[in-house]
């Protein structure tokens, strides 16, 4: 892996959450309610979640993201 | 530990449609800032103090044309306990039951690939999460043993909030210790063979707008140790593997049809050269009954290790030298589609089932330039989840 690529895709990650934090419009508290949903949740249910991502680190070539600590597998 | 795990479970899938009554409670719950109510991920900042158990059973089968290859059957538990109201435990027990034959090289399936047949595997892990004023700290460690494989692992992550709760900041560290012990591996014996991955996490969750939400993290994973297959032939892998993952997700809410658009995007990069896009979508519809239909798609186009070599076996094996047959660390687009239906119950329960059906195909892979000569594989699992809160 050259380490350009990295720091490229690094930049890049910042750069979009930059431009996220430009324009937002965040909420007042009273307007949370949909934010409140289940549904909105980005790990509604840690379990399946990572039941999923162990059939896809079974299958392909690496996985994860977003994680740290999980631990290894033989997954052979 | 998930970059944004929540402290907060949703134990279900599941909403209901939008009975007024509901909208409001949770209008003026989120108006009071309820230590709790906001999404996990924005904001698992307060302690919530609802305990859950659920229970989850996974059918996976995979195959390639003419034969079946692995089959896992696996059940699991999760419980998330508040301990007080600035501290939780929460914890999961799996167990994979696996019967089959992973391939011995490139495609050609045996029974000779060793302990692919009638393995096993348990795992446990269990995280710990302080909550401060303005923000979290959760210590996790995670165990996991199969007949040829133990690992050790532990994390810490810690998050902090903005004064508004909208935007919140997690920075984490992990590191797994790893055991090979494959005695009757094709290649040779492997004993005790160790590796050790440090990974290293920076995310960021903010809210939008009153309807959408977004996450972004960055992980960077160093490994050393054994990484080749003690069961596929002539596998000689690097020693040292980095791992760079930008992930993003996505979350909107449209009030009109009473449904979530769930949008992912992961870029990764791996010193082994198997860089891939992975794009994911996914439509929660609450249905009427308390019924919440979910379909999914999700797209992923992966490049060849620089030590893979495509088939004829073994075309391109120099002794000595590093090399795969491999098919994970082949070039290919692979293709999910899921359907999940829950549906809540009285007394706080929820049930739901979920149907996967995954293809991979070298020609898939996007510019369809993927490696030439494998057989199609072609996998599905059915869950089955139950879970209580109380």
């Amino acid at each position: 892996m050259r380490c350009s690529r990295s720091i490229e895709a690094l930049l890049t990650a910042l750069a979009v959450i930059a431009l996220a934090g430009c324009t937002l419009q965040p909420p007042k508290p009273w307007e949370k309610g949909d934010l409140a949903r289940a549904s909105m949740r980005f790990d509604a249910d840690p379990l399946e979640t990572k039941l999923t991502q162990h059939i896809y680190q079974s299958k392909e070539g690496a996985g994860g993201g977003g994680t740290v600590g999980g631990g290894g597998c033989g997954c052979n | 530990m998930a970059a944004t795990s929540g402290a907060t479970f949703a134990a279900t899938r599941t909403e209901s449609p939008k009975a007024s009554s509901e909208r409001s409670a949770a209008l003026i719950l989120a108006a009071l800032a309820l230590p709790g109510i906001l999404p996990a991920a924005a904001l698992a900042q307060s302690a919530p103090d609802e305990r859950v158990i659920a229970l989850r059973y996974y059918d996976y089968r995979d195959w390639q044309p003419g034969v079946d290859r692995m089959s896992v059957k696996s059940p699991s538990l999760y419980a998330f306990v508040p301990l007080s109201d600035s501290l939780t435990v929460e914890g999961s027990l799996v167990y994979d039951s696996v019967s089959g034959a992973s391939p011995l090289y490139h495609d050609a399936v045996s029974g000779a690939s060793g302990r692919g047949i009638g393995d096993y595997r348990s795992a446990a892990d269990a995280k710990v999460t302080k909550y401060f004023g303005g923000s979290s700290l959760a210590v996790g460690a995670a165990y996991s043993h199969e007949q040829d494989y133990i690992s050790r692992a532990a994390s810490v992550e810690w998050r902090t909030w903005s004064d508004d709760r909208n935007r919140t900041y997690a920075i984490g560290f992990g590191a797994a210790k790893d055991r090979i012990n494959a005695v009757e591996g094709v290649n040779a014996p492997v004993l005790d063979q160790p590796r050790e991955t440090y990974d290293y996490l920076l995310g960021i969750t903010q809210v939008l707008d009153a309807a959408s939400v977004v996450e972004s993290s960055v992980t960077w994973s160093d490994g050393r140790g054994y990484f080749s297959d003690p069961y596929k032939l002539h596998d000689a892998r690097p020693n040292h593997r980095r791992i760079f993952a930008w992930l993003t997700h996505y979350n909107r809410y449209f009030a009109a049809p009473g449904a979530t658009l769930q949008l992912g995007y992961r870029y990764l990069d791996d010193s082994f050269g198997d860089r891939s896009h992975m794009l994911e979508a996914s439509w929660v519809q609450a249905l009427p009954y308390g019924l919440t239909l979910t379909p999914t798609i999700r797209y992923l186009t992966q490049a060849a290790a620089h030590f893979y070599r495509d088939p004829p076996f073994p075309q391109g094996f120099v002794p000595g030298g590093l090399y795969t047959a491999d098919e994970r660390l082949s070039a290919f687009g692979a293709v999910t589609l899921g359907l999940r239906v829950a549906k809540e119950l009285p007394h706080r329960l929820t049930i739901d089932v979920a149907f996967n059906a995954y293809r991979q195909r070298g020609d898939w892979r996007l510019g369809g330039d993927g490696s030439p000569g494998l057989a199609k594989l072609s996998a599905r699992w059915i869950e089955f989840g139950l879970a209580k809160r109380f």
